[in-house]
């Protein structure tokens, strides 16, 4: 019993690494905290949804995410890159107005009700894990997790264009003086964010059901995690996801009534002995 | 404003307002100008949190709601009269949301805001799924005593009355609220706001002021919600909602936060904004996602600001309009 | 040890592996003051981090008035006398110029914060902008209210963190002479990090000069000019 939901907390975690490393990309280079990344990631569900309607899941995965990119472009050049003079809280109260634009757009296209995406043929089986038979899609989204984690450090920490990435989110008036495309850059990394938002749409979609509440179930604990993590750190959203992930997991099975407040009570911990979260945060 | 004429207003607007319940004889009309007054103390309460402490809640719909589930559930388990209960609710509102201001103000910028709207949302869902103590997601019903404070429940109800009651309501925290900010308290919290390290630099305690002005915030909005448990005799989760918290900021912001009657201004605009979107209402959220937007690009401090950006271009006149050495 | 106001013994900041501050000691008597000079990077804003508390030092003391206040913040150190202005400007942007001076004030114990805010004010000609919102000040305007919000309450030491930083030729002489007049009728002692050397050695009793951290030279103005290891640092042989 205790190994299925350590490994529903796996899965959760993993798919929460994805959301927030696109939530924490975002920051890293922008320096917005999107409002509306969590209906980026419904958005990107339900678009996945229809597209497998149509064909199937692979294509939905890939296509959703490009369409999810295009959008992250489109963001960044007529939304965050035209407001990067103004004060932080005035950019997010723009990205929360794209979070009610886009509740609404998602409502009025594929209605209210809940939606459901078949689990792709080639993972619809039951896997041995330590006794216990676990769905096989399940792996595949504790893989997905782990993948995005190592290759985003990897990627960051040793590629030409990481190491641009992470000089731009220092320092980005000096990282353009050094002739770095910084506009070109921050367009690629929040489409790359956009991207893994939709991506953990499609992905979460056969196990989670599509509903229009989607977004602000998954980006609560976004929050969470980004806060407690540290804004702008990519590790420390790791940790705190996998993290929240067990404990939401844990909690809805122990202590129902309160697993709720589960999250509030470990952030107010933590907060309480660092202010800006584990890692800290970047200003 | 000195404070003659912010007496002499007071008084004006609550003869104006009595005026107003006398002349409209359409009850439907009055409710919904009730309506709106609720929301704009909700609104208020948000906006003095952003005024004084520049910070932004995503989550005040918690004080809104909770006020409502509090006296609900005292008057379900008889614990206490209901004129003892509703000043109670209030200070242990305060209270509480003083203590949580004392831990989550430190946290840092746009980190606060998502911290409300995780703590708010996380009310919301154990409210939803606690059947058996709120009843859950169908929410529960207030049972107000058939008198309150000598005074029948029923007559208090009527539409002209309790429009009386809101609009007195909003008319006095708009009076206390302006002599709280005008005085020492008020500067010290700007001082604050403006710049932290400095006012550190001069003697300021920083985290207590900002926790005040939180729990203050926190108090007006908790009010709201008890007018809205009078109104409508029943809460529900949806009071708690992340939605209704995103609607009173969205008044803030497209009514103005730098003037304290800004956001009453802002509850008027969704107000009429609804009445007269007609059909088109059940896209509101898109609809107010674009003016929130809309406002932020050009004219960040709301219609209020512009206004008086409006009457401030008319007094300046074009001769000694800066100050010399400049 | 009583002669001196303020008196850093040893002080050092290390941060990691960077010595920023390396052994640092000086003192300042009453109604002195004593320019502070080095080149960019040599420590010198630090080193008013560190007396006034801002940054915990690696090691040393700091004693105000002959009490040691090493251990306290920059709030404590603040009301027992101890002042700093800074370099970026820092006020209170949205409050009038007087408000903020009389907040100032009257945190500081000012029994009567209203006619102290505006002894401040006439002092450093802010009197005609006493309602004017900060942010809407001219940028001299500005350094000058950062100046003043140091000034209440009469501090007996004030350091001063380059406080002509982007003032034209005149008004950095206008500051300066300002300067020297307010300090010796208030008595307040002044330490001063600047990089103008006509301010400096216009104004300063004793000059004491900073190179990679540690004092390379200390004295009369014109002795300090004429040492040549200060000369070779950073005044250039045709100082």
């Amino acid at each position: 019993m205790l190994t299925i939901n350590l490994f529903n907390g796996l899965v959760y975690g993993a798919l929460l690494i994805v959301m927030c490393s696109g939530l924490a990309l975002i920051y890293g280079l922008r320096r917005v905290v999107n409002f509306a990344h969590g209906s980026l990631y419904m958005l990107g569900a339900y678009i996945g949804y229809s597209i497998a309607s149509h064909s199937n899941f692979w294509v939905a995965l890939l296509a959703a995410s490009a369409v999810m990119a295009l959008l992250g472009v489109l963001l960044d050049r007529y939304g965050f890159r035209l407001l990067q003079d103004r004060d932080p809280l005035s950019v997010v109260l723009v990205t929360f107005g794209l979070l009610l634009i886009l509740e609404d757009f998602v409502q009025t296209v594929w209605g209210k009700s809940n939606l459901s995406m078949p689990v792709p043929a080639a993972l619809n089986l039951s896997v041995d894990l330590l006794g216990t038979p676990v769905p096989a899609y399940r792996i595949a989204v504790i893989g997905v997790g782990t993948l995005v984690a190592l290759g985003l450090s990897l990627w960051l920490r040793y590629s030409k264009i990481g190491l641009f990435v992470r000089a731009a989110s220092t320092d980005p008036t000096t990282t353009a003086m050094q002739g770095v495309n910084t506009d070109a850059l921050s367009a690629g990394v929040v489409a790359l964010g956009t991207a893994l938002a939709g991506l953990a749409g499609v992905v979460a979609a056969p196990f989670l059901s599509l509903s229009p509440s989607m977004s602000s179930d998954v980006i609560i604990d976004s929050f969470v995690v980004v806060v407690v993590g540290g804004l702008g750190s990519l590790a420390g959203a790791f940790i705190a996801a996998m993290v929240l992930g067990m404990v939401q997991s844990l909690g809805a099975v122990y202590i129902p009534d309160l697993s709720a407040v589960l999250p509030f009570v470990i952030m107010v911990a933590i907060l309480i002995w660092k202010p800006a979260g584990f890692a800290g945060s970047r200003t | 404003m000195s404070i003659q004429r912010l007496g002499l207003g007071t008084l004006a607007a609550l003869g104006g307002g009595a005026v107003l319940a006398g002349a409209v004889s359409s009850g439907t009309v009055l409710s919904l100008l009730t309506q709106a007054i609720i929301y704009a103390v909700f609104a208020i309460g948000v906006g003095v949190l952003l005024r004084q402490n520049g910070m932004v809640s995503f989550g005040h719909a918690l004080f809104f709601g909770s006020s409502g589930y509090a006296v609900g559930l005292i008057l379900q388990l008889k614990l206490m009269p209901a004129e003892v209960a509703l000043p109670l609710v209030l200070l242990g509102l305060v209270v509480s949301a003083f203590l949580m201001g004392l831990v989550i103000v430190r946290v840092p910028g746009v980190a606060f805001g998502m911290l409300t709207l995780a703590i708010g949302q996380m009310f919301y869902l154990t409210a939803s799924r606690s059947r058996g103590l709120t009843g859950g997601a169908d929410g529960m019903n207030i049972e107000w005593p058939s008198t309150l404070f000598g005074l029948s429940t029923a007559t208090l109800l009527k539409p002209a009355n309790f429009f009386m009651i809101s609009w007195g309501t909003l008319v006095l925290v708009m009076l206390l609220l302006s002599l709280l900010l005008r005085s020492r308290f008020g500067a010290i919290t700007e001082a604050v706001r403006d710049n932290e390290e400095r006012a550190r630099f001069i003697g300021i305690q920083t985290l207590l002021p900002r926790a005040a002005i939180y729990a203050l915030s926190a108090c007006v909005t908790g009010l709201a919600g008890l007018l809205s448990a009078l109104n409508t005799g029943f809460v529900s989760p949806e009071n708690l909602h992340w939605s209704l918290s995103g609607v009173a900021l969205m008044m803030v912001v497209v009514g103005g936060y730098k003037a304290l009657w800004g956001p009453a201004l802002g509850a008027v605009v969704y107000f009429l904004a609804k009445d007269i979107l007609g059909d088109f209402a059940n896209h509101w959220m898109a609809i107010f996602g674009v003016a929130l937007i809309t406002v932020i690009v050009f004219s960040p401090t709301g219609i209020a600001g512009a206004l008086e950006r409006l009457v401030k271009g008319k007094k300046a006149s074009p001769a000694g309009a800066k100050p010399a050495g400049h | 040890m009583s002669e001196f106001v303020l008196q850093a013994d040893d002080v050092a900041i290390h941060y990691g592996g960077v010595k920023a501050v390396d052994g640092v000691s000086l003192t300042l008597k009453r109604g002195e003051i004593r320019g502070l000079i080095g080149p960019n990077g040599a420590g010198k804003s630090t080193v008013i981090d560190a007396i006034t508390g801002r940054v915990p030092l690696t090691r040393g003391q700091v004693r105000l008035l002959g009490e040691d206040v090493t251990a306290l913040g920059p709030t404590a150190r603040r009301m027992k006398g101890l002042s700093r202005s800074f370099q970026r400007t820092s006020i209170f942007g949205q409050m009038p110029v007087r408000k903020q001076i009389e907040l100032a004030s009257y945190k500081m114990g000012v029994a009567d914060s209203g006619a102290d805010a505006d002894a401040v004010l006439q002092e450093l000609d802010l009197l005609p902008m006493a309602h004017v919102i900060a942010e809407d000040l001219g940028y001299g305007e500005q350094r000058r209210l950062d100046l003043a919000l140091a000034l209440v309450g009469r501090p007996s030491v004030l350091l001063l963190d380059e406080p002509m930083a982007g003032l034209s030729v005149k008004e950095s002489m206008d500051l300066a002479k300002h300067l020297k007049a307010l300090t010796s009728r208030w008595s307040v002692s002044v330490l001063l990090v600047e990089h103008d050397m006509d301010v400096v050695f216009g104004i300063s009793d004793v000059v004491t000069v900073f190179e990679l951290g540690r004092v390379i030279a200390s004295g009369e103005p014109a002795a300090v000019r004429a040492d040549p290891r200060v000369r070779e640092a950073y005044l250039g042989s045709t100082a």
